[in-house]
């Protein structure tokens, strides 16, 4: 190949790749470089940016002190994901395991499970208002039987899985509620896993006499371990990053008293509702660096729990 | 065979394609020697339909300028402008019901009709307009916002629930809040032991209503100073919270006003739920509907009244008014053509049928006496008996929520607290809280004060 052809090729790739290039520049570099700057700005869209310092860090941490905007913001945040991301792989777990099984009419039963995740958000918001609505819901219809006041779900402040108030499922609870409707993406993941499981593993459990409580805990589990990892981390995005479905049944404001208030509707509500810009940003990258650490702490702890291949890495 | 195929597929596609161009370049023409005035507003349905008719009767009428509406989800709406503004490219006008005038008019975002209009004929709007449709729009003495449609907020009531209980025929107007109480306390019904039916129920996002009911203020303009721990509001916040203490926080969450589970958001006073409720102008529409729909199947007709809410015996004021507002947004390319449609919409400048025609086609409240004592309206209000006392308390002192930059998220945060309050059974201090939302809204205000207005920062153009 001449240098002239060689040039033309090197050039030739470049232009093949600059479309992606263009959008990662404009819609993913700009504006991470952006959001850093206004970070320390006070910035309303409308005028030009200026700088505070780091003002906005203040406040986040005094937020975070005082348990109010950021800080109460967090909390729902935290608490959504460490109910709802143990409880979704548990469910996933166990219908991709039960979904396994050898009967008649599986594939039928893996389209049942899986089909709720098609529901778009929209439509199965509003379907969840309906079920959990505290007065006529069919949830509350069933829980009747149980409890003398029912939850109030999306009406009620109260947390179900705290010790204030112990299984009084307010809005979170709700959420979770929905969350684990869509856990069908999931299942579908542990169940090509369990398809992969090596079924010697099974037989020589056998011979050495294990049930099958004994073959889940020693080998399902551990076979499964990096998908476990890997939806770990897939469910903290997805909670931090949740809004359509927040968004809809708190009617945009986080109600009641801020009870639904994730991080991502705050962060929209700050940016475009109180045009504080500059904070939003802040916020934002406080929790770019957290999730950072999350994901690095998980990371770091998964040499001792997950197994590739039976090895631990 | 399979290349032919695609080809005539794809032919086919860009002659849809080819079409569909055609259509829309047919739709946005502009007629000739017209200057075009793009108008962004929320209404859908048959609100929509309502807009496109008073567009298409102020374009009949002009020969200089051409409006043309574009109508788009109210959830994103502000996100939009804002973009707008900033790319420089806005539309020329927008409609608008958030609390958000004063902000925007600080931040530089919308024009002040000053700015755009004669003065003359600012004047004649701010005569033309009703008190509280002006309260609207004013900040720092400056127009900056024009009401198109009041929203008035009254105490429905159930005749035949509430005269039963009183076992006397419904009083025209409630004395005080305790008489509220007593009716209420009445009309409460337990089944099984279970709550059935309420009598009254304060609704969280309503103390902006019965704190200036009650004599107070949420913000003292004079030393631009929060006021959301002043007494009386925190009389009348201890006052709703009277009903969670009767109530209990679980009734008071499960029987919301704003309650999903009835079917197409069935307004609760029809579905018997409540005696009284608390609700503004619209509701007129769904009353009369099922009205008109029991008439239809020879079912009895329940009757229906309205109160204005209490507030002689505190001495305080007619309720909380808000509303649909034009506003003007910077780097518009026609405001001027934009204050026509204005003047056009409000009925000033010999416009008072128009309006007249478009406030009874909407069930809107004018926002100017002449409009609503013009013969067209007081026909339609003959026929409305309901609706006509709402254009009665339109013109009481009914106060808005505070112009002040940042009011949108003081609104929120008052809500907010409310509903903490009257969803949970824990006793808390109100003064304190409400000390607290102060303080915080303080900081908030006086935050967005610092930096220097929009009026300051272009000073020197």
């Amino acid at each position: 190949m001449s240098a002239r052809s060689k040039r033309m090729h090197r050039w030739s790739g470049w232009l093949f790749v600059s479309p992606w290039l263009l959008g990662l520049a404009l819609l993913f570099v700009y504006p991470f470089v952006a959001s850093l700057i206004w970070s320390f700005t006070e910035y309303d869209l409308l005028t030009s940016p200026r700088f505070v310092g780091i003002d906005h860090y203040e406040r986040i941490v005094r937020e975070i002190i005082q348990g109010k905007g950021f800080g109460k913001a967090l909390w729902n945040t935290f608490y959504y994901a460490a109910v709802s991301i143990p409880l979704s792989i548990m469910l996933a777990i166990g219908l991709a395991v039960m979904l396994n099984w050898k009967v008649r009419g599986q594939a039928f039963f893996r389209t049942l499970f899986y089909l709720p995740s098609m529901v778009p958000m929209v439509a199965s918001s509003i379907l969840w208002l309906w079920l959990l609505d505290p007065r006529d819901g069919m949830v509350n219809g069933l829980l009747g039987f149980v409890y003398e006041t029912p939850p109030l779900w999306f009406q009620g402040i109260q947390e179900g899985m705290s010790f204030s108030s112990p299984l009084q499922f307010g809005s979170k609870d709700g959420l979770t509620l929905m969350s684990l409707w869509g856990v069908g993406n999931f299942m579908l993941i542990y169940l090509a896993a369990l398809g992969d499981v090596d079924a010697s593993l099974y037989q020589a459990a056998e011979l050495d006499g294990a049930g099958w409580l004994r073959k889940f805990r020693y080998i399902t589990l551990p076979m499964l371990s990096p998908i476990i990892f890997f939806n770990l981390i897939l469910g903290i995005i997805q909670s931090v990053q949740a809004f359509t479905q927040v968004y809809i049944v708190s009617e945009g404001t986080g109600q009641p008293a801020e009870a639904s208030l994730l991080i991502s509707l705050q962060l929209f509500l700050t940016a475009f509702r109180d045009l504080e810009m500059g904070y939003a940003s802040a916020i934002a990258w406080v929790l770019f660096v957290v999730l950072a650490l999350a994901t690095w702490g998980l990371f770091r702890s998964s040499r001792n729990w997950v197994h590739y291949r039976g090895v631990r890495m | 065979m399979f290349q032919r195929i695609m080809l005539a597929m794809l032919l086919i596609l860009a002659g849809i394609v080819a079409v569909w161009g055609a259509t829309i370049s047919l739709t946005n023409e502009l007629p000739a020697d017209r200057e075009e005035v793009v108008f962004w507003h929320f209404w859908s349905g048959p609100d929509g339909e309502i807009v496109d008719e008073v567009v298409t009767r102020f374009n009949q009428s002009q020969d200089m300028y051409y409006v043309r509406a574009v109508s788009m989800p109210g959830n994103n709406f502000d996100m939009k402008l804002f973009l707008s503004i900033t790319g420089g490219a806005p539309p020329d006008l927008i409609n608008q019901d958030d609390p958000i005038v004063a902000d925007w008019a600080f931040r530089g975002a919308i024009y002040s009709m000053e700015e755009i209009a004669p003065p003359g004929e600012v004047e004649q709007m701010k005569s033309w307009l009703l008190p509280s449709a002006l309260s609207l729009g004013e900040y720092n003495d400056r127009l900056f916002a024009v009401c198109n449609g009041l929203d008035i907020r009254a105490l429905y009531f159930n005749r035949e629930l509430v005269e039963q209980a009183l076992a006397e025929v419904a009083p025209v107007e409630l004395e005080s809040v305790e008489q509220l109480d007593r009716i209420a306390e009445l009309c409460t019904k337990y089944t099984e032991g279970e709550l059935s039916q309420i009598g009254y129920l304060p609704d969280p996002r309503r103390l902006w209503a019965w704190g200036p009911v009650f004599g107070g203020d949420f913000y003292d303009e004079q030393t631009g100073q929060v006021t959301a721990n002043d007494e009386s509001i925190v009389k009348a916040l201890d006052w709703m919270t009277g009903y969670r203490k009767r109530l209990g926080a679980n009734a008071v969450a499960t029987y919301r006003q704003n309650d999903q589970s009835l079917p197409n958001k069935m307004f609760p006073l029809l579905a018997q739920r409540y005696a009284v409720i608390l609700d503004g102008q619209w509701r007129v529409r769904d009353i009369e509907a099922a009205q008109q729909a029991s008439r239809a199947e020879d079912q009895p007709v329940t009757p229906y009244g309205v109160w204005p809410l209490p507030s002689k015996s505190r001495r305080g004021k007619a309720g909380w008014v808000n509303g649909n507002v034009f506003l003007v947004p910077r780097h518009a390319k026609n405001p001027k053509g934009a204050w026509e449609f204005i003047k056009f919409w409000t009925g000033m400048e010999g416009h008072e049928k128009d309006a007249a025609k478009l406030c009874a086609a909407g069930g809107w409240i004018p926002v100017s006496k002449q409009v609503a004592e013009s013969e067209e309206f007081q026909t339609y209000l003959n026929a409305h008996p309901l609706f006509a006392r709402f254009v009665e308390f339109a013109a009481t002192d009914q106060v808005p929520t505070p112009l002040v930059p940042g009011a949108n998220r003081y609104y929120r945060e008052v809500n907010n607290l409310v509903q903490r309050v009257l969803y949970d059974d824990k006793v808390v201090d109100l003064t304190a809280e409400l000390s607290a939302l102060d303080q915080m809204m303080q900081e908030h205000i006086d935050r967005i004060h610092q930096r220097p207005s929009f009026a300051e920062d272009h000073a020197d153009e």
